[in-house]
């Protein structure tokens, strides 16, 4: 047999045996949280998570495919195996901890209030009165606090954070609890309607979502996160993608995680 | 009934229908009118029925000219009756209460007093088993005498019949016309259109052929049918009567 | 085999056929979770079922009246009939929902999210449903309307004694089924934060992470909206009904 043929054969051979070997990496996320999960101009994916997602994929050798989930649907997705992980700037809690597993954290965030100016909210305190409307998203830990915590408040449950930012920037809404980093982005958005309150009345951590059990991906996640960490990979995501976030915060004296 | 018809003119979408028809007739119990398909006989039946408005002409009943504004020949309308060839009975309703509707929502009459009236005019007919039917439980004569029926009880001063046999099988075709004919044994006044040429010499006081929008021949039946020395009347009704 | 029968094993064959999906793909059940948030299943029922009786009383208005306009000689009253139909039809509910709360009502002062909702779910039904009368209103033969014309009705007395009667029978099934779909559709109200049945699911569920058993007594709770509707609907025709049996 010439030699060319026989180099195919093998090639393909091995193809094959590296794509049984190892299945594409499912990774779901909510591609509507910029700039950590949104699509380019061209429409595909793109943001802090997508590169994470990519490098992750780089590092187990595996293709790497998102899956576009809304946020509610991602840990129902990841529980009955449509996805793998969850790369969408998710929050550790303990109540999902019940229902999935987590990775190490790999960024500190802080729940802060987008506060419409013409409300009398100045802080997270001012929130559970009567007569002040919250606005969240749905699935979110903000969501989560906003019910377990506020009595006195309505709550408003979003489907988007789009339509929880017009809701504050109409007046229909006093605040809006969401993480700081999008709090800020939004208000500058809105210059005019909205101000920011910045200061994390709520810390939290995200990290990578996996199936409980999986603890062959779980540890090969964690050991990825410690290399990406320690090549300088997160501060090239900061830089990439929030440098203006990361000089405001640093500015105030904020918490920036990358 | 005497009828002066002068000059009657009548448009649909821009076709002359009725081209200046005249006609006047002497003091006659019953009208028939005959004539070819499109010759303008239903056309002129609705207009005598104060239906339709003509574009030009008169026409007047007893010396009476019919109003052309729409309120006012609703007032004439409920002075006679009108019967069409076919749907004239309210699907939803039964016999009876075909009957009773112009009664009591045109005429003022109570459903008691109104149901009074019906009475005895639905045994004479024998259609008094079929009253509480509604008209898709009933046969095309049946219908078509219950429609008659209905224009009656208001006891109009003329009736109006447009074909009311044409839809029917000859069965119940008989059934009408001797309907039809019983009418005008106990003396009502009415103006019919038909193709049943037998019938309408039985009971015409007078009988005009309408055709190309005008009265083409007018009189006695007999002379009409037997002896009319337009050929084209002669030639319809030599056709017709083959 | 008598119909009632003949319904309940189809059901029957179709719950196990269900019961047998579930019971391979190894689904951990959750019901304790869901049960402590039932109180949001019960308030969320209840306030779609007042979303839903509102805009179906007001749909029915609107789309009568609407097909009346649609009915009339006069040329800028028919205008504003099928503009109206048209641009309903032709658009989202979500969209209607979004543009409706978020700049219409603000424009004109409306606050009141519940209203807006109705509002808006009126209006979008009620363009089906004025299509659906005016078919109606349209099947009875012209022939119909002569009789009345001859018998010396007026018009107003022509449409109730008439036409109305009859048109009614013909849009009986046409009608209960847009209502049907005007209860699914209140679901989409929650874009603008009303908290009806299928948003308090949904709330169940992002705090339990029970999709099935959130989402199972979602479907059972419009059936239960759904299923009497349409068995009203099945009964008034058969006592309307008036061709020969």
């Amino acid at each position: 047999m010439p030699f060319i043929i026989r180099l195919a054969a093998l090639c393909s051979i091995w193809a094959a045996a590296v794509s049984a070997a190892a299945p594409p990496l499912r990774v779901g996320m909510e591609l509507s949280y910029p700039p950590f999960e949104m699509t380019d101009p061209q429409g595909r994916p793109t943001g802090v998570s997508v590169r994470l997602a990519e490098a992750l994929g780089r590092h187990l050798g595996r293709e790497v495919v998102i899956e576009n989930i809304s946020f509610d649907g991602l840990i129902p997705a990841l529980k009955t195996s449509r996805i793998d992980c969850i790369i969408s700037s998710l929050t550790a809690t303990p109540e999902r901890a019940r229902a999935i597993a987590f990775s190490e954290p790999y960024m500190k965030i802080g729940l802060a209030l987008l506060v419409g100016t013409a409300s009398p909210v100045r802080s997270a305190a001012d929130l559970d009165a009567p007569g002040r409307v919250v606005a969240v998203k749905k699935g979110t830990t903000g969501h989560t606090f906003a019910t377990t915590t506020l009595h006195n408040a309505k709550i408003l449950v979003l489907d988007k954070e789009s339509a929880a930012v017009m809701e504050v920037a109409q007046g229909k809404a006093d605040a809006f609890i969401y993480d700081a980093l999008s709090v800020f982005r939004n208000q500058r958005r809105h210059p005019e309607t909205t101000h920011a309150v910045l200061q994390p009345f709520r810390e939290e951590t995200w990290a990578i979502g996996l199936r409980p059990g999986d603890d062959g991906l779980r540890g090969q996640v964690n050991g990825f996160l410690e290399a990406f960490r320690a090549a300088g990979g997160f501060a090239q995501l900061g830089d990439e993608f929030l440098p203006e976030e990361k000089r405001a915060f640093k500015e105030q004296g904020l918490p920036f995680s990358f | 009934m005497r009828l002066e018809v002068h000059d009657l003119v009548q448009r649909f979408d821009g076709t002359t229908v009725l081209d200046r028809l005249a006609l006047t007739t002497g003091e006659i119990q019953a009208l028939v009118l005959v004539g070819p398909s499109g010759g303008g006989k239903s056309t002129l039946l609705r207009i005598l029925a104060g239906l339709d408005v003509p574009v030009a002409g008169s026409v007047a009943f007893d010396g009476q000219p019919l109003p052309r504004d729409e309120t006012a020949l609703r007032a004439y309308r409920r002075t006679v009756g009108t019967v069409f060839q076919a749907y004239n009975l309210f699907p939803h309703l039964s016999a009876l209460d075909n009957l009773l509707l112009p009664l009591v929502h045109v005429h003022g009459l109570s459903p008691a007093a109104a149901r009074d009236r019906v009475r005895e005019p639905l045994e004479r007919f024998q259609l008094a088993a079929h009253a509480h039917k509604r008209p898709a439980e009933l046969s095309g004569g049946q219908k078509q005498r219950i429609a008659i029926l209905r224009a009656l009880v208001v006891q109009p001063r003329r009736l109006f019949l447009d074909e009311p046999t044409s839809a029917l099988d000859p069965e119940m075709t008989a059934e009408v016309l001797e309907m039809i004919g019983e009418l005008k044994a106990q003396g009502t006044q009415f103006v019919l259109v038909t193709h049943e040429m037998g019938f309408a010499r039985r009971v015409a006081d007078e009988l005009a052929f309408v055709g190309d929008g005008r009265v083409l021949a007018h009189g006695a039946a007999a002379e009409i049918l037997d002896r009319c020395s337009i050929p084209r009347v002669r030639d319809f009704f030599g056709r017709i009567l083959a | 085999m008598p119909r009632w029968l003949a319904h309940l094993v189809v059901v029957a064959v179709f719950a196990a056929v269900v019961a047998a999906a579930f019971a391979r793909v190894h689904y951990a059940w959750n019901w304790a979770g869901v049960w402590e948030y039932r109180q949001k299943f019960v308030q969320g029922w209840l306030t779609t079922v007042a979303l839903s009786l509102a805009a179906l009383v007001a749909s029915i208005v609107i789309g009568g009246l609407t097909a009346l306009a649609l009915a009339s000689r006069r040329p800028l009253v028919e205008a504003v009939g099928r503009v109206y139909v048209e641009l309903i039809r032709g658009t989202p509910l979500l969209v209607q929902l979004l543009i409706g709360f978020y700049v219409i009502a603000g424009a004109i002062g409306l606050e009141n999210r519940f209203a807006v909702g109705v509002l808006v779910l009126a209006l979008f039904s009620g363009a089906y449903m004025a299509e659906i009368f005016r078919g109606g209103l349209a099947a009875i033969p012209q022939a119909q309307r002569d009789s009345a014309r001859a018998i010396g009705l007026s018009p107003w007395q022509t449409l109730r004694l008439v036409v109305l009667p009859q048109a009614l029978r013909l849009v009986l099934p046409p009608v209960a089924g847009q209502l049907v779909s005007l209860i699914k559709d209140s679901s989409l109200l929650s874009v603008i934060a009303i908290s009806e049945f299928t948003l308090n699911a949904q709330e169940v569920n992002a705090f339990t992470y029970s999709t099935l058993e959130s989402y199972l007594p979602l479907a059972a709770g419009y059936l239960l909206l759904t299923l009497p509707l349409s068995a009203l609907a099945h009964w008034l025709e058969s006592r309307v009904r008036f061709e020969a049996s």
